[in-house]
């Protein structure tokens, strides 16, 4: 059965694993995923522990449909105490790795302690080995996969691996499968390189048996329909993420030299448009590639065109290298993105979180609070190509003192640099934003202040509330499968029912990162596209498992609860600019200065956003300081975590 | 339920609203549908006066590719002028 993948715990320290199967009555709790992995980080993550100590424990996971006959369930997700916020760390990535952990007969590897010395897991058919890694020590992304695949002598073995970022302890080195599937945020590559884990590799051949395989590949056939026949799937088909990045562009919802603008102006070289021709000159009209199991096809291979690295292979951009390697940095080259793109991917460093924090350094240069003292006579100013590609090697590095400051993430840094630095840190919880700029979007800003891995968009942002839905059209997305009869508006601009909205994007995202499948296939980008109603079909055909929709609702609330508590445990409060729901002053105090006439003059009223974040709080029975009710822990299931089941 | 055959899901029923051949106007607050003339480069508003290039994914489905900037910026100006000026007034 589907639901008899295992989870296996591997104690680096002693160099002992020991397996278990997945009881059915926590995976009717947490499904697997995320939310199980959530389960498991509360349970055996110390209270207080150093995020880079041996104590803290690295969990990486596939979702509960992954491997079957349900499109785009490729997803993976890892999870650990993060040491760039010190709170919940959680990433999650595409690619071909999950699927083939869910073949070699686990869904969840809970991965504590820290070898003598480099090395690396192989997994397969149910065996694990922890084997010498020496060898791949410094080897880049891509060549530690293909070096394993070469040892293993088989092609067909995938790995999540970091680079040298991760081995130098960069805060926010991702974990990489594949060319780029990044598993970017929150540094879970450097808990791995604290663990002197290189890599994770697998290889699987056992079956795994659906409940209804006829019906469920019958079924697929609908689904697939439903979700290749939306238009923002047809064009991400086209264009992969980029398309979003122009269109935020275009009407001044963007990022730009560090939040001092809200659109780059005149950025025809990096307009998605201009991106896919670049792909198209250099790999041919068939350059989009996709996920294991997905016909969205979001992904361009590429090469480099020219410059230092011409001819060089990568995959993406994605919409968060054209922030980090475009408007936030201030440049407008396809080259300077392309080959940012590229370093970030093979260094293994988290393309967002470096981006932002060249930004930042650009501004306090241009501001007098760095100086070429310390940039190491580097003209770190917006719109120098170079100079931004030579911090990526710096930050990899820990080269200079820039580079080494900037590696150990914002909050460090700022206290470091000292003066009023951190004033211009937009970062929530410690992470650095992602690259829009929500001043002129509440719910937006609401999302980013209350994500509980720190700022980002993946966890709960109603993206549609930018589409100016008809109020019967929200209601019959935010009225099910909980009924809703509260306050919702249409539009974007307004403080009202954004809470809710919010709210629900919350825990569809989280229902979606339990069943392992990718967000472009629910309610993300568009309207249409299956969410809880849809989903109970897809996982009993699959898994046997009958939930219902507010089966799966309340799951994901439980979800999303239990990271609530983990990050309460570890320290945030409500207010506090470094640890809380909070937004850096920026989008209080300083208008919208460019973009749609609509945007012009826009920024987040204060009082207002305290009072959704009340009504958000409310709602998720959390009282006026962002703690659960007694009721609430009760009613989720939630009042006795730790409850060590697992 | 969806895909049971006895109700469609919110999600389903609500791809019966797509349309063919349109643009949404990238202003947030306009979002007005518009309906290039096939295969052009460009369009403008007619509800903001808004002004994008465009490009076809395919015959049936037109891409704002970006903001002719030179009309965009002096929207974006003029904005910003009439936002200084209420807010003088108020003081």
């Amino acid at each position: 059965m589907a639901l008899n993948r295992k989870i296996a715990y591997i104690d680096l320290s002693t160099n002992t694993v020991e397996t278990r199967p997945i009881p059915l009555e926590i995976r009717k709790k947490f499904l697997g995923g995320r939310g199980l992995d959530a389960y498991l980080l509360y349970n055996h993550a110390p209270a207080g522990c150093d995020p880079l100590g041996p104590e803290n424990v690295l969990i990486i996971s596939a979702g509960i449909l992954t491997a079957t006959c349900a499109s785009a369930s490729a997803r993976t997700h890892i999870m650990a105490k993060s040491p760039l916020t010190g709170l919940l760390g959680s990433t999650n990535m595409g690619g071909f790795f999950a699927p083939e952990l869910a073949w070699a007969g686990f869904h969840h590897l809970v991965i504590k302690g820290k070898a003598a010395g480099p090395v690396y897991l192989f997994i397969h058919n149910g065996e694990i080995e922890i084997r010498d890694a020496a060898h791949l020590w410094g080897k880049t992304t891509t060549d530690t996969q293909w070096a394993i695949r070469s040892e293993l002598d088989d092609e067909e073995v995938k790995s999540c691996v970091i680079g040298p970022a991760g081995e130098n302890l960069v805060r926010f080195a991702n974990v990489m499968t594949g060319i780029k599937n990044a598993g970017g945020r929150t540094g879970m590559g450097c808990v791995m390189g604290s663990k002197n884990l290189k890599a994770v590799a697998v290889r699987g051949t056992l079956d795994i048996r659906l409940a209804h395989p006829a019906q469920a590949l019958d079924f697929n056939k609908k689904f697939i329909d439903q979700i290749t026949s939306a238009k923002v799937n047809q064009i991400q088909g086209k264009l992969g993420t980029p398309f979003i990045w122009g269109a935020t562009n275009c009407w001044g919802g963007l990022r730009t030299n560090n939040f001092q603008y809200n659109q780059l102006e005149d950025a025809d070289d990096i307009e998605p448009e201009r991106l896919d021709e670049i792909a198209t000159e250099t790999m041919g009209p068939h350059h989009m590639a996709a996920c294991f199991g997905c016909q969205v096809h979001c992904r361009a291979q590429y090469k480099i065109p020219a410059g230092p690295y011409a001819g060089k292979y990568d995959e993406g951009p994605e919409y968060t290298s054209l922030g980090a390697f475009g408007a936030e940095a201030g440049c407008r080259s396809a080259v300077t993105v392309l080959t940012g793109n590229h370093l970030v991917d093979q260094y293994g460093m988290d393309n967002l979180e470096t981006g932002s924090l060249i930004a930042w350094a650009m501004e306090l240069f241009e501001k007098g609070i760095l100086t070429a003292r310390e940039t190491d006579g580097l003209d770190l100013r917006f719109g120098n190509d170079e100079a931004l590609l030579e911090m990526v090697h710096r930050i990899c590095a820990r080269q200079g003192w820039l580079g080494d400051t900037l590696a150990d993430g914002g909050i460090p840094a700022a206290e470091k640099i000292g003066n009023n630095a951190f004033d211009y840190l937009i970062q929530v919880k410690g992470m650095n934003n992602l690259h829009s700029d929500e001043r002129a979007t509440p719910a937006l800003a609401l999302n980013v202040a209350t994500s509980s891995r720190g700022s980002d968009h993946l966890r709960s942002r109603p993206a549609i509330d930018l589409y100016h839905l008809p109020e019967e059209v929200l209601r019959k997305i935010y009225g099910t499968p909980v009924p809703y009869d509260g306050p919702l508006s249409s539009d974007h601009t307004s403080y009202t029912g954004k809470p809710w909205m919010v709210f629900w994007q919350e825990n569809c995202y989280m229902a979606v990162d339990c069943l392992g499948i990718c967000k472009y296939h629910t309610v993300f980008l568009g309207a249409t596209l299956p969410n809880f109603e849809d989903w109970p079909r897809v996982i009993e055909l699959n898994t046997g498992l009958k939930l219902s929709p507010t089966d799966i609702w309340q799951i994901a609330e439980r979800g999303n609860m239990l990271e609530r508590l983990f990050n309460l445990r570890e320290g945030l409060t409500r207010d506090d600019p470094k640890k809380g729901d909070t937004l850096n002053h920026r989008y209080f105090d300083e208008p919208c200065l460019r973009g749609a006439p609509d945007v012009i003059g826009l920024s987040i009223d204060r009082d207002r956003f305290n009072a959704m974040i009340d009504e958000f709080y409310e709602i998720k029975g959390l009282d006026k300081n962002g703690l659960p009710e007694p009721r609430t822990l009760e009613r989720l299931g939630l009042a006795q975590e730790p409850s060590h089941q697992l | 339920m969806g895909h049971t055959g006895e109700k469609q899901s919110a999600a389903e029923s609500l791809r019966k609203t797509r349309t063919f051949g349109k643009v949404r106007c990238h202003n947030p607050s306009c979002m007005g549908r518009i309906t290039p003339a096939p295969g052009a480069q460009r369009v403008r508003c007619p509800t903001c006066g808004m002004e994008y290039r465009l490009i076809w994914v395919n015959e049936t489905l037109p891409r704002i590719r970006g903001p002719v900037w030179e009309t965009n910026r002096k929207i974006a100006q003029q904005a910003w002028a009439r936002r200084q000026a209420a807010a003088k007034e108020v003081k």
